[in-house]
């Protein structure tokens, strides 16, 4: 059964050896001529100005991890829809589940107004724009509310 | 089986799935107001009606859903630990003054979250199932150790777990990747079977997927050498996410990993087989041994050294994996039950001496040692538990820990294998016993009894003195916990 590999083995030696191949070939054939300018990093494109390791507002990830979710999601419909004939009534039932779960995530994200690039109206949102009038924690356990505030 | 007829016995974790939903629901129309309360309550509500599933459930006589979980008396074993250890911590959750200023609601619902993946750790048959399950313990568990978002050593803790994981999560998937590139199949009876017939260059990848495999496991139950992230973990995490984190993926991880390995590399199509399966010129129990006596020798070598009580406790948890890893060395059913048995005693005194840690912090605010000084005189009905639950996790009769260290030692001792391990575990308890003793010097022989006691929460001492009641009752009179262990050992052939 090893042998079945032996095409992807021939396949990955081939593209490596393509690679270097045009590498050696292009550093025999093409003239060099450095220059500043042309070792600058976007030859062609805007000067760099900052370092690229800077920080991100942290809404940033939600929405990534919000849009891995659904992106996931489709990839599981797709290969679901091309057999779905065959599969019938309970792989639908299965696949309505699976959306409906993914639906009330959907729902979570949105009520915690994490969709909201500004938050203006959030009820329980913090930071610059939050407009806090209930506490965002409730009262602690009666026997330890005493304690916290001694 | 087929999926429809599965359901009927897959209840449990279908409501659990289905309150989760129902809560996140609850939890995001509601007002800001109680919604801890109300989600606690909803998600004990969940506890109950699960517990109350899997104490009906029926056994269905062969592996569900085609083959990939098996509905066992082994499994039900299990999740009956993680029912236990997941209540527990439910309890005690809003009496923790380290999570008071946080909203707790959501984290009721990752401790669900988490405790549906140690079911499916639990019952997992088939590769895929495997490695999910172990991702969705994970990724519930990471987010719970960051929980406390101000503090930076929950942060670190957090980001150190999600590196690890994702990394010994990475290598072990590969490994069951090689191990179904061999068998053409993701059950593990089919592995099983073609393991069997395989001869020549297969051995060489069947011995990388095994050590592969291993790291994931060893990951999960703190194996050294992969145990370098549960000190920082279970020091930065909240103490009651470091209680849980010790004992129910610990557990879990043992279950799948006795599992695996009974199944995949046994001598025969049963779980448990009589032998392991030579896996080329590997013998896997030698394999076992080493790591276990590393594992125990380096958990109790650092332990000593902490100042910390969290983090002593961290590496002790180390040290347990060791012992447990001796009897494992072993496939038979001996062992897999020395090693059940060990860990529901493990269960009750660990999580127990983690409550006192929680309490103690909630009063002092303390986590060094030396803080603990005089605790004897100023919490004695907290005190005494602690000393018992240590006694028991050093194996001193006449506590649980000892029968259960008794029951791993005599695996060895009548396979008449591995002595050498026997001494070094002996050897260890030894260790042990200073870093156990220091703590009970500090609380009891230290400080002035000066006569002013401090009071504590009734609930929270209610239930360090439920925990007791465990350790001290089946050190002395433990055959009905023995009893269970042996009934949920009732070997399981996979029927077609």
């Amino acid at each position: 059964m090893y042998t079945d590999f032996a095409p992807i083995l021939i396949f990955s030696v081939l593209s490596v050896a393509l690679i270097l191949f045009a590498l050696f070939l292009q550093r025999i054939l093409a003239p060099t001529n450095k220059s500043a300018l042309k070792s600058s990093t976007y030859e062609c494109g805007e000067e760099a100005i900052d370092n690229a390791r800077m920080q991100f507002n942290i809404r940033f990830y939600v929405v990534a991890l919000v849009f891995l979710i659904f992106d996931v999601e489709l990839v599981l419909l797709f290969p679901w829809a091309v057999v779905f004939k065959e599969l019938g009534l309970v792989a639908f039932v299965e696949m309505l589940i699976f959306l409906l779960i993914l639906t009330v995530g959907l729902i979570a994200v949105w009520r915690r107004g994490d969709l909201d690039w500004v938050k203006m109206e959030v009820p329980y949102a913090r930071g610059r724009y939050a407009q806090l009038e209930q506490p965002l924690v409730d009262e602690p356990a009666p026997e330890m509310a005493a304690e916290l505030e001694a | 089986m087929p999926n429809i007829e599965s359901l009927s016995f897959f209840l449990p974790e279908l409501f659990l799935t289905a309150s989760m939903v129902v809560i996140i629901l609850v939890d995001v129309f509601m007002g800001p107001a109680n919604r801890n309360r109300v989600v606690r309550q909803l998600s004990l509500a969940a506890l109950a009606v699960t517990a109350y599933l899997l104490w009906v459930q029926t056994d269905p006589g062969e592996a569900i859903f085609f083959g990939a979980l098996a509905v066992d008396p082994y499994s039900r074993f299990f999740k009956w630990l993680f029912l236990i250890a997941t209540a527990v911590i439910f309890f005690v959750t809003p009496y923790t003054s380290q999570l008071l200023k946080t909203a707790r609601h959501e984290y009721y619902l990752f401790l669900l979250a988490v405790m549906f993946g140690l079911f499916l750790m639990a019952s997992a048959q088939d590769l895929i199932i495997i490695y999910l399950s172990i991702e969705i313990v994970s990724i519930g568990s990471f987010v719970l150790a960051g929980f406390l978002k101000g503090d930076r050593h929950s942060n670190e803790s957090s980001l150190k777990y999600v590196i690890y994981g994702a990394f010994s999560s990475g290598v072990m998937l590969y490994g069951l990747s090689l191990l179904f590139g061999l068998a053409g199949s993701t059950n593990l009876f089919d592995v099983q079977r073609a393991l069997a017939s395989i001869t020549g260059p297969g051995d060489l990848i069947l011995v990388a997927a095994l050590l592969m495999i291993l790291v994931g496991f060893g990951y999960k139950i703190s194996m050294a050498p992969f145990h370098f992230w549960t000190p920082d973990v279970y020091q930065g995490a909240p103490t009651t996410i470091t209680a849980y984190l010790s004992v129910a993926p610990k557990a879990a991880g043992f279950a799948l990993a006795l599992r695996v390995l009974g199944i995949a590399f046994g001598d025969n199509l049963q779980f448990p087989a009589d032998q392991w399966f030579p896996v080329g010129n590997l013998a896997i129990g030698t394999v076992i041994a080493l790591f276990s006596g590393l594992t125990m020798t380096v958990g109790n070598i650092l332990a000593i050294q902490q100042n910390s009580v969290k983090r002593m406790l961290a590496y002790s948890s180390v040290a347990h994996a060791g012992y447990m890893l001796m009897a494992a060395t072993i496939l038979n059913t001996q062992a897999l039950g020395a090693v059940m048995f060990y860990l529901a005693v493990y269960l009750c005194m660990n999580l127990g001496a983690f409550l006192v840690v929680i309490l103690v912090h909630n009063k002092f605010g303390y986590d060094d040692i030396d803080d603990w000084r005089g605790l004897g005189f100023k919490l004695p009905l907290v005190a005494v538990p602690m000393g018992v639950f240590l006694f028991s996790l050093t194996g001193l009769p006449p506590t649980a820990g000892f029968v259960g260290k008794v029951y791993l030692f005599s695996v060895l001792i009548s396979s008449q294998q591995f002595w050498w391990l026997a001494v070094l575990g002996v050897l260890n308890s030894v260790v042990s016993l200073y870093y156990y003793l220091r703590i009970m010097k500090v609380m009891f022989l230290e400080g002035e009894p000066t006569g002013e006691t401090v009071s504590d929460h009734p609930a929270m001492t209610g239930m360090i003195l439920a925990l007791m009641v465990p350790v001290l009752l089946f050190g002395v009179y433990w055959s009905p916990l023995m009893g269970w262990v042996r009934a949920s050992l009732k070997i399981f052939t996979p029927g077609g």
